[in-house]
């Protein structure tokens, strides 16, 4: 039954009362202490590598060495071919992903028979771990082991069966393809439910007064999803951006770096060249431009958000 | 299944009320398969049998990633007591001070003189210390496929690099069938190396001053060499990112005619190659008559910080031991450390001929990579694999691809030299 | 429920949008159909026939070897022990976390989500060697438990939103009603509001249970011991130097999908339906 009386402020009253300032700290205190701990205390352990020179396994390495990272990155042209690709390659799978997954959430938000079974099939990708996603996509593609390149001939897309992961220009829609194969349902899902809760008698209304599909799409469909599209935009985004390891699996940053991401970069500096120190200074610079971003994206959404 | 896990846990905790009077070693083993972790455990079984009161715990890294893990379990201070260490890696452990000199255990040791001498000249690589002892050697060979030369209709394998390519051209004629399994992508540096010695007569890699051969215009003619091989078509256009696997693969499946490859690869092929299909041969010599195929090893290294250095040692023995070693490269496919082991029944059978051919070739010298530069391993696994990969593009010419190499390798050997 | 609109489609309409949804289908279940393919494919046909859609004959013998003679099925078990202890514990702490979201205004609020977005914003590379050099004293290396505190950490700020969202669907006058009565809120959140959760709980759960089976980068990096391996590392150790055994990898993915796309079937209805009540709050 119930536990204890406890005093509750009465309505409207704005006393000062302890219990009731500390109350919402208590509910957060677990995710805090953990997230201290286990992220942010290892995350500034790591930042302060970038200012250091360590190098894994060697003793002697640990000194300071103030901004020279930073400054080797900027002569670097590999980090800024890295660059290149990480653009690339988040915003392709970005805009894919949203495009293909908004058409399928606009399809299932019809309601037709069979919808239950069909929803749960196409969201089935995201179950799939990205890593097997991505050794799956690669046999595919491979002209060996797989149908794709014969598919493409086939199709006149290309001429001979090759393998579009040999490809320095073309490797890279490798990846995307299982990205975005793999990141459709999570958009679906989301713009799936924005859209339904969209109140009907709005569209209702608007069809009555002659609104075409395509007017009503424009005029009252985006809006409503616009801050929904915002936040999962900048979310997957940076989720994206971070994830080497389908670029890991598949191409291993090449052929010739030309796959190679930021991410990718960082793992391979790190565990192949073992320096840490220039690895920490890279991902700091990865952090901080995605930081940027989402401070962008955060006020583009403030700005959008519609008062009902 | 629950049956069997309530036993393993039973067992484990009565492992573990034993262990606490025993000693327990650590080892961990990096070229993992399944069939080899069988044949360790074996091994490993005979010592402690031999060796009562005292347990091994062996831990198997998978070796795609066994580099990076390992680098992150020495750092953060989980060493183990014995460890296999690549050829490549020995250098980088060595030279940080991280593993325990042999020699006195060698100079003590029944078996020292039973060893050839390449065994003990390449362990001790490193400051002339034996901070490792080989426990096998990978030499490379030439593979071909029989079937494919006869439908080519050349006669035999090529003894020349001029023959080389004219039958890769030949086979490569063949609608869907390339001559050459090229290695394009991770650990294509030996391919390289040797090509560019065997045109350039030497297995030289650095003039007396330390600066690199690379860019002597016969060495460049090897790179040339295999840059034209792909760009004529004469490789598979996804050969630029294959890696062994591929390359293996790609010749048991009868889709390029010609590998170069050690014993090991020997095994995969031969479980699913008839043997009337395929033969191994000599890798073929250059303008200079001569040819250097690359060699390698694998060894067993000792960590400086083992709190039980004897024993660690008679485990190494053990592994190393004339019967464990031969058992051992029996199932791995390494040619033998021992003088004697060659005359075994198992190396006997006709595919390893192509290899004794090469150890008995006065004009053949096998070709040791300069693994005793610290900033190798790098260079090999990470630099050179992008730059090669922009060669076989066509993104970078072969003599700047030298020329880069040259100068990295020149620094590199320069840095050693004044270290001396 | 469907209003008088939809009956107004006209036939064309619909053929679209089934040849559509097929489309979908078939894409979303290819790759998958693929790699059973794969599994069933005897090695001496896996390259020489690679491109027909079905082999000439079938076998199970990589099914078999996976369970019989690799340590496939401990793999197997560790997923599902540190899955499924990371979406409870997750789930818990992220309840806390979203209903503080969720029923307070305070100062700090904006700190502590703007805390969570930054933690899903660095590369996780970053932080694999202090971790390890946290961890290995306190004896977490090789261990679950030091998998699942981490994975719970990483998880928790993106499950925390979706339970606020939740959270947000159920009117706070319901708490407001029961502690007026006398309830503490902390009895309140128990008895009433949970229970009309449950659906955005089990989506959480679901949700955190598929991301944390996935995870391989800090499975491959903190336990080198076999008895604390995940099934995604275990996969890599098909992967070995002398050939990549494609028939007993593909079959052994196919083993470790079924549960957790099983799972994901059952609860994505949940996480729809909870996601569609919170979305109006945005």
């Amino acid at each position: 039954m119930v536990a204890m009386t406890k005093k509750t402020p009465a309505v409207g009253s704005r006393g000062f009362d302890l219990a009731s300032v500390l109350e919402p700290w208590v509910y957060v205190s677990p995710a805090l202490l953990l997230i201290g701990a286990i992220m942010l205390v290892p995350l500034g352990i790591g930042i302060s590598y970038a200012f250091r020179d360590i190098v894994l396994l060697n003793p002697f390495s640990g000194g300071f060495v103030g901004l020279a990272h930073f400054v080797e990155i900027w002569n670097d042209p590999n980090f800024w071919n890295a660059l290149s690709n990480t653009l690339e390659w988040t915003v392709a799978s970005v805009l894919l992903q949203f495009v293909f997954g908004l058409i399928l959430a606009l399809l299932l938000n019809q309601p037709f028979r069979g919808r239950m079974v069909v929803q749960a099939l196409v969201f089935i990708p995201w179950a799939v771990p990205s890593f097997l996603s991505g050794l799956n996509w690669a046999w595919l593609f491979n002209p060996v082991a797989g149908p794709l390149p014969h598919w493409f001939v086939a199709f006149g897309v290309m001429a001979k069966p090759d393998n579009i992961l040999s490809d320095p220009v073309h490797a890279i829609w490798g990846p995307i393809a299982a990205n975005v194969w793999w990141g459709i349902p999570f958009y679906a899902i989301t713009l799936l439910a924005s859209l339904q809760s969209i109140p009907l008698e709005i569209y209702e209304a608007a069809e009555i007064d002659g609104a075409g599909p395509l007017r009503r799409f424009w005029s009252i469909t985006l809006p409503f999803l616009a801050p929904t599209i915002a936040i999962t935009l900048l979310l997957r985004a940076v989720w994206i951006a971070n994830a080497a390891d389908l670029i890991v699996v598949m191409t291993r940053g090449g052929p010739a770096d030309s796959t190679q991401i930021l991410a990718s970069y960082i793992f391979t500096q790190a565990f192949q060249r073992l320096d840490f120190g220039y690895a920490s200074a890279l991902a700091t610079v990865l952090l901080l431009l995605l930081l940027a971003y989402s401070v962008i994206v955060v006020f583009v959404r403030q700005l959008l958000i519609r008062t009902d | 299944m629950i049956g069997r896990l309530i036993l393993a846990a039973a067992a484990s905790a009565l492992m573990l009320s034993q262990a606490m009077a025993d000693t327990t070693l650590k080892l961990v083993e990096v070229i993992t398969s399944p069939e080899r972790t069988v044949t360790l455990k074996e091994i490993v079984a005979k010592f402690e049998a031999s060796n009562p009161g005292t347990k091994v715990e062996i831990t198997s890294l998978p070796w795609g990633q066994a580099f990076e893990k390992f680098a992150t379990m020495v750092s953060a201070g989980d060493t183990p007591d014995v460890v296999e260490m690549p050829d490549r890696w020995l250098s980088l452990y060595a030279n940080n001070g991280m593993l325990e000199s042999l020699e006195p255990y060698l100079a003590k040791w029944e078996h020292t003189a039973e060893l050839n001498d390449r065994t003990l000249q390449m362990g001790r690589f490193v400051k002339n210390t034996a901070y490792a002892l080989p426990y096998g050697f990978y030499l490379r060979a030439l593979f071909y496929n029989k079937k494919l030369f006869a439908q080519a209709g050349i006669a035999a394998p090529p003894k020349t690099l001029d023959e080389f390519a004219d039958d890769a051209k030949k086979i490569s004629a063949i609608p869907g069938k390339y001559g050459y399994c090229l290695r394009g992508g991770p650990g294509g540096l030996n391919g390289w190396m040797m090509f560019g010695a065997i045109m350039n007569g030497s297995n030289a890699f650095f003039k007396e001053d330390g600066t690199s051969t690379m860019t002597d215009p016969n060495f460049v003619k090897g790179f040339t060499f295999l840059t034209d091989l792909y760009k004529n078509g004469y490789a598979p256009k996804d050969a630029v990112n294959w890696g062994f696997n591929e390359i293996v693969s790609g010749f048991y499946s009868g889709t390029c005619a010609m590998l170069d490859q050690d014993p090991d690869a020997l095994i995969s092929v031969a479980e699913r190659m008839n043997k009337d299909d395929y033969d191994v041969t000599p890798f073929p010599k250059g303008p200079a008559g001569k040819s250097f195929p690359t060699i390698g090893y694998g060894s067993w290294s000792m960590f400086a910080n083992s709190k039980n250095k004897d024993l660690a040692w008679k485990l190494i023995a053990t592994l190393d031991g004339p019967e464990g070693n031969v058992a051992w490269n029996k199932k791995i496919g390494a040619l033998p450390i021992y003088k004697t082991a060659e005359s075994d029944p198992f190396y006997a059978d006709p595919k390893f001929k192509g290899w004794f051919a090469e150890l008995g070739d006065k004009d053949v010298t096998p070709l040791v990579m300069p693994t005793y530069l610290e900033e190798f391993a790098y260079f090999a696994d990470s630099v050179a694999v992008k730059s090669s990969q922009q060669a076989l593009l066509g993104q970078v010419s072969p003599a700047d691809l030298a020329k880069q190499w040259g100068d990295l390798l020149t620094k590199a050997q320069q840095k050693f030299l004044a270290k001396k | 429920m469907p209003p008088m609109l939809y009956n107004l489609r006209k036939p064309a309409y619909w053929t679209f949008h089934y040849a559509l949804i097929a489309i979908y289908v078939a894409v979303a279940l290819f790759p998958l159909f693929w790699m059973f393919k794969v599994s069933v494919t005897p090695n001496q046909l896996l390259y020489t026939e690679g491109v027909r859609l079905w082999p000439s004959s079938t076998t199970a013998t990589h099914y078999l070897s996976v369970i019989e003679h690799t340590d496939f099925p401990l793999f197997f078990r560790n997923s599902v022990i540190v899955s499924g202890l990371t979406s409870l514990f997750t789930t818990l702490v992220a309840a806390g976390t979203g209903y503080s979201f969720s029923r307070f205004v305070y100062r700090g609020k904006l700190w502590i989500v703007g805390l969570l977005l930054v933690t899903q914003m660095f590369p996780l590379v970053m932080i694999i060697a202090p971790i390890f050099k946290l961890f290995a004293p306190l004896g977490l290396t090789n261990s679950l438990l030091g998998l699942i505190i981490i994975y719970t950490t990483y998880n928790v700020p993106f499950a925390a939103f979706l339970m606020q969202s939740f959270f947000d669907a159920v009117p706070k006058e319901l708490e407001e009603a029961a502690m007026i009565d006398g309830a503490t809120r902390f009895g309140a959140l128990r008895r009433i509001i949970l229970p009309l959760t449950l659906p955005g709980i089990a989506a959480t759960l679901g949700f955190v249970f598929t991301a944390a089976w996935s995870e391989l980068l800090f499975a491959l990096m903190l336990n080198s011991s076999t008895q604390a391996t995940t099934f995604p590392v275990g996969l890599l150790s098909f992967v070995s130097k002398f050939s990549v055994d494609f028939g007993q990898m593909t079959a052994a993915g196919v083993l470790a999908l079924l549960p957790v796309c099983i799972f994901f079937f059952l609860i994505q209805r949940h996480l729809v339906q909870g996601l569609t009540a919170g979305a109006v709050k945005g």
